[in-house]
């Protein structure tokens, strides 16, 4: 086994690399807002639309579409997070053994559960977008 | 001293000098990959592209660095987004609207810390000299986060970059900017399933979340490219859906939406959303390499002494950072290919591309692929062999089966009266359109067609 692959200290990198990527995005937005002009004007701070005046806000109701897409994908990607650690351990198991029948069997319950929502969504048009 | 700096192992300080080496690569590379973009784009379109900004920087005595082929057009771009006037328009969230590019760039640069670039280095024992620290050697990995949840790190980094989009397009207060931004969502949203499904297939295989484990096994049975193609492919797909590339960038679409979620954005807030797309680039074909294409490894099922995991020569790793840079610069130039060759789709047909195509077939490909590995698979060609006869097998059956099955055409033929559908193939021409829509777009013209 590889040095320093399960301790924490493994970690320890983690720290150096997010202060240095958190370092480098508030260096770049302050260091432009230091060094371009600034000047202020009324037309200038309109919304840009094409150069026609925005009617309105962009703060509007939207279509109830994106809203079921994201329940749906709630519904697969928790899913998709709990098959992880099974593909980790799967190929594993013993060939041949009843474990590996039977950590089978669970998954492909659980996937057959999840085919069945998926079907009930296309059924209802839930993924259709035209 | 030396008990403050306890943690210090060999380990560590390779891992940020590979961070820090990496991460400049990255930042450099992002800026050539948009001059590469420019000239590749250029040639197929039969212009010649940027070819006049050299290094001269306008001084006299530097005029022998004038031109080279516009290679200083990344810099000259980079001093000026930074020079340009940092403006937020009146009616913005002021607060999120700073804050969203920053967040989008986060993710880009720390995505690519567990890919192990250069494998296993044997490092000596050495001492710090001013600080009188002895550090110990053995084996590292040359990668900025060598951590046995590699993959779940990865998954969980690349798919934060949403959060950026979304804010930076309701932060706008523009409609063109909260469309971009919605519909960035929802894409990414739904490819990111694809993606993590696929990505499951190949852990299936291998059985283990270390990025080192997937090359390793790779060298030992084939490349995954070879025994898994289907997964492959949908990866693919879905990697280019996940970075708002063509054909799938239907957020910033320039037809539709003017810049889509950045629409109000300027100076280098601007530049951190391209500078976040690049390196998401050059990552995600990092991770692309490293998931199917054997990593390090230089010719599938050829153990070469230099790129075989069990050599950890200094010679070794530098010979294995060559050939992981060829490979990611190969996906990216493949990625830029697809850019300026397929046309985009429009917005339904990317959703419908996720929801009906690729999560459906990754399933069953995931389900075939677990079933194969209960069985047990042979090691070696016969293990590639056997895998890829099977993918074949699957696509041929999905092909015939699929084919047959009721399909909704949302792209429905109305026979508008004078429209180039009308009449319709195997249609007899005896009577006034009967669809209200044809009615309603032309009311007096009722009358049959002479013809």
């Amino acid at each position: 086994m590889l040095l320093g692959v399960t301790d924490p200290v493994a970690y320890l990198p983690l720290a150096v690399i997010l202060m240095a990527a958190i370092g480098f995005s508030v260096m770049n937005l302050v260091l432009t807002r230091i060094l371009g002009p600034n000047r202020a004007g009324e037309t200038k701070a309109l919304t840009y639309e094409s150069g026609m005046e925005a009617v309105g806000t962009a703060r509007k109701r939207f279509n109830v579409r994106f809203y079921l897409i994201a329940m749906v994908f709630l519904v697969f990607d928790v899913e998709v997070v709990f098959l992880y650690p099974w593909a980790a351990t799967f190929a594993n198991l013993e060939v041949g053994s009843d474990d590996r029948l039977l950590w089978l069997a669970r998954i492909l319950f659980f996937l057959f559960t999840t085919i069945v929502a998926f079907l009930y969504g296309l059924r209802k048009g839930v993924f259709r977008f035209d | 001293m030396a008990d403050l700096l306890g943690f210090v192992s060999a380990q560590f300080l390779v891992s940020v000098l590979v961070y820090a080496v990496i991460v400049h690569v990255l930042l450099a590379g992002a800026g050539y990959f948009t001059y590469l973009e420019r000239k590749i784009s250029a040639y197929i379109q039969d212009r010649v592209g940027p070819n006049r900004t050299g290094f001269d920087l306008g001084l006299p005595f530097l005029g022998f660095l004038k031109g080279l082929w516009g290679l200083g057009q990344p810099l000259a771009d980079g001093i000026k987004f930074m020079l340009k006037e940092d403006y937020t328009p009146g009616k913005v969230d002021k607060v999120l609207f700073t804050l969203a590019p920053g967040i989008v760039v986060i993710p880009a640069l720390i995505g690519f810390a567990v890919i192990p670039w250069g494998g296993v280095w044997d490092c000596p024992s050495f001492t710090i000299p001013l600080l009188n620290l002895h550090v110990a050697g053995g084996p590292v990995q040359i990668a900025a986060l060598p951590v046995n949840v590699g993959v779940i790190y990865m998954v969980a980094v690349t798919s934060l970059g949403v959060y950026g989009i979304t804010l930076g397009g309701w932060a706008s207060n523009n409609k063109y900017s909260f469309l971009g931004g919605l519909r960035a969502t929802a894409q990414m949203l739904a490819y990111e399933l694809p993606l993590g499904i696929s990505l499951l297939v190949v852990l299936l295989m291998v059985g283990s979340l270390l990025p080192m484990d997937i090359i390793r096994y790779q060298e030992a049975n084939g490349w995954l490219l070879l025994s898994q193609p289907i997964a492959a492919i949908i990866f693919f797909i879905a990697m280019l859906a996940e970075a708002n590339r063509v054909p799938f960038d239907n957020a910033e679409a320039e037809s539709e939406l003017v810049g889509g979620y950045h629409t109000e954005y300027n100076s280098m807030r601007f530049a951190l959303f391209f500078l976040a797309e690049y390196s998401h680039l050059a990552v995600s074909s990092a991770f692309f390499v490293l998931l199917f294409m054997g990593g390090f490894q230089l010719l599938p099922f050829i153990n070469d002494p230099l790129t075989a995991t069990g050599a950890t020569g200094l010679l070794a790793v530098l010979a294995k950072l060559g050939v992981y840079f060829g490979k990611v610069l190969f996906m990216v130039l493949v990625i830029m290919l697809v850019r300026w060759t397929v046309p985009r789709l429009r917005y339904d047909q990317v959703m419908s591309t996720a929801w009906q195509g690729l999560i459906p077939l990754s399933l069953v490909v995931l389900i075939a692929t677990s079933v194969a590995v209960f069985f047990g698979l042979p090691q070696g060609f016969s293990h590639v062999l056997l895998l890829f006869g099977g993918n074949l097998v699957l696509f041929v059956v999905l092909w015939y089966v699929v084919g047959r099955l009721p399909a909704y055409n949302p792209n429905r033929k109305i026979p508008l009266l004078g429209s180039r559908f009308y009449p319709l193939p195997g249609e007899r021409v005896d009577h006034a359109p009967s669809d209200p829509m044809a009615r309603e777009d032309r009311p007096y013209e009722g009358a049959l067609p002479t013809a």
